[in-house]
């Protein structure tokens, strides 16, 4: 039952961190893969924060703000590349914010972590038992889907798509495309930042070795596996990906296994994403109506 | 030792990780310039070409490194053609996402396959250490004398080929248009296929030279595919000699930069570098080639 549980928390996370990017990658066509690091900048406020007493709420506002304040800084001069470059520039400050977490050891214990993050605590509740834990994120990922579709149907949404199908197009009608993707790249963080508070307080530690580049590959293939673009495919990818990822931790293999079973299971992520996109790159869920420009 | 011959020695070191760079940033701007799209899983040539030698010198093979070096860079060209023909090849006219996410598909899986055979742990080619000699002044290994002469012949390889032969010539073509290379006759497959094998050989070879003179894991590849790119990004993407020169830079900002920056951010001024140039001049990429 408590692995019942577990399961569903961390599907819920990951929804709320797949819904994130798939503003990004799915209805604005940025290449965004650092995602991580927004994920991990979310974690690693709310997580010093309140070990240094500050009450939940502010750290989780604080979080959310450094967040979306640290994508718009990036998105300033990483947006003004294009496609594959911005990939790149992502990536690289992926790499770098672990370099930062990994040897400002005064302020994040360096790779020793954060142990000790304490449950977080709402209007008096402390959410410190897994049920109740499970309520809070499921919370947050149903406001999460509930905003992010909002987004996505208000003509807001629709200059995303416009900008991301045909920029020319976009710019021609008076849509300022830099604009509207440093918007859509804002967002993106600042839920990616929900996420990595949601994570903190639930895993309790954390340490610069939970927000490498596989944790990006893990939540873009949710988003793409589920149905890039489309408001329940980066649910149904979650659903799919983490009980497939957190049952096969929970097999009883010998411990001889257990050393190759994470290169294996990378392997095989690694491997979906090029059967994705060369056979289905639609993914599950299919994107409805609008010529994609391809 | 007095200062004069300390900064020198930096300034030798970076020289020699630029060297290294530029290796891989020539194989990257190639296949950008030929297929215009960025090759992520660029890192993963660099990785394995050093883990192949690592193959064939340790069990069953064993053998010596100057027998190794010519089957292990064969296997990662071999690799580089195995990536055209499974994936890029299908979905060549897929749109930019749909190849990027492959090659990254692509880094994931091979990142992991050789954590799967080899385990996560830094490895070494298990060379006795020879004397380094003096020179000018200098201390230099073998290894190291080795990085700048296979540099610079690789470098005379790479420009005899580009200017002096049809092929080169066909591949410049196909990098200016490829459509209208093709209506001109010229047989785009097998440059594509040649820029290919270029490419995988010149990060393999950056790769064992990087892996001789330091060491070698799984996690190799990532770290110098940005800084590939950074090197590309200075010296203008698709632009080979470029990238020569762009490499040599950002080897020597590391090394320079270890005198005033903890070692820990050694990685991350590749990084920096980059940021710095998008903001003086932001429209570098989007004035040149963009489509």
């Amino acid at each position: 039952m408590d692995l019942l549980l577990h399961l569903c928390i961390v599907v819920a996370i990951y929804t709320v961190f797949a819904l994130s990017l798939n503003v990004e990658v799915g209805y604005t066509g940025l290449f965004n893969f650092g995602h991580v690091a927004f994920f991990a900048i979310g974690a690693y406020t709310s997580a010093l924060l309140t070990l240094a007493g500050v009450p939940f709420a502010w750290a989780f506002v604080a979080a959310l703000f450094l967040a979306g304040l640290c994508g718009f800084l990036l998105s300033i001069p990483a947006l003004k590349l294009q496609g594959d470059y911005f990939g790149i520039a992502t990536l690289g400050f992926g790499e770098i914010l672990r370099m930062i977490f990994n040897n400002e050891v005064w302020l994040t214990k360096g790779p020793m972590g954060l142990p000790g993050i304490p449950r977080p605590e709402f209007f008096g509740i402390v959410f410190d038992t897994l049920p109740l834990y499970l309520a809070l994120s499921a919370g947050f990922a149903l406001a999460t889907f509930a905003i992010l579709s909002f987004i996505i149907l208000s003509p807001f949404g629709r200059a995303l798509k416009a900008v991301r199908d045909d920029e020319t197009a976009a710019e021609i009608l008076g849509k300022n495309a830099y604009a509207f993707k440093i918007k859509s790249f804002v967002i993106g963080s600042v839920f990616a930042g929900l996420a990595g508070v949601l994570w903190a307080h639930y895993a309790t530690f954390i340490s610069p070795g939970d927000f490498t580049l596989t944790e990006t590959i893990l939540v873009l293939l949710i988003v793409v596996m589920g149905g890039k673009g489309t408001l329940t495919g980066p649910v149904v990818g979650a659903v799919t990906l983490i009980f497939f990822q957190e049952s096969v931790r929970f097999l009883r293999l010998p411990p001889e296994w257990t050393r190759l079973l994470g290169p294996l299971q990378q392997m095989i992520f690694g491997l979906l994403l090029v059967i994705l996109m060369v056979f289905r790159p639609e993914g599950i869920v299919r994107e409805k109506g609008g010529a994609r420009v391809d | 030792m007095d200062s004069f011959s300390y900064y020198s020695q930096t300034v030798l070191n970076g020289i020699l990780a630029g060297c290294i760079y530029a290796l891989f940033a020539m194989g990257l701007t190639l296949i950008y310039g030929v297929l215009n799209f960025v090759n992520f899983a660029h890192g993963e040539l660099i990785m394995w070409g050093a883990y192949f030698l690592f193959l064939f010198m340790g069990e069953p093979f064993g053998l010596p490194l100057y027998f190794a070096i010519l089957p292990a860079l064969l296997l990662t060209g071999c690799l580089g053609l195995a990536m055209e023909y499974s994936v890029f090849r299908p979905i060549r006219k897929a749109n930019r996402l749909t190849l990027l996410i492959a090659a990254m598909g692509i880094s994931v899986f091979l990142r992991n396959a050789a954590q799967f055979f080899w385990g996560a742990e830094v490895r070494t080619y298990g060379l006795e250490v020879m004397p380094g000699t003096r020179f000018i002044g200098l201390y230099l290994t073998m290894q190291q004398f080795a990085i700048i002469g296979v540099t610079i012949l690789c470098v005379a390889g790479v420009y005899l080929l580009f200017f002096k032969s049809r092929l080169g010539k066909s591949m410049r073509a196909l990098s200016d248009n490829l459509d209208l290379a093709r209506i001109s006759g010229i047989d785009t497959k097998r440059a594509i296929l040649a820029a290919w094998v270029i490419s995988a050989v010149l990060a393999g070879i950056g790769g064992i030279l990087m892996a001789l003179d330091t060491n070698l894991n799984p996690e190799m590849g990532v770290v110098n595919l940005i800084k590939a790119f950074a090197a590309t990004l200075i010296g203008g993407v698709g632009n080979l000699w470029g990238a020569l020169i762009g490499g040599l830079l950002i080897g020597l900002a590391e090394n320079i930069g270890v005198l005033f920056i903890s070692p820990g951010y050694k990685d991350g001024i590749a990084f920096v570098i980059m940021v710095l140039i998008l903001l003086a001049r932001p429209y570098v990429i989007l004035g040149e080639r963009s489509d």
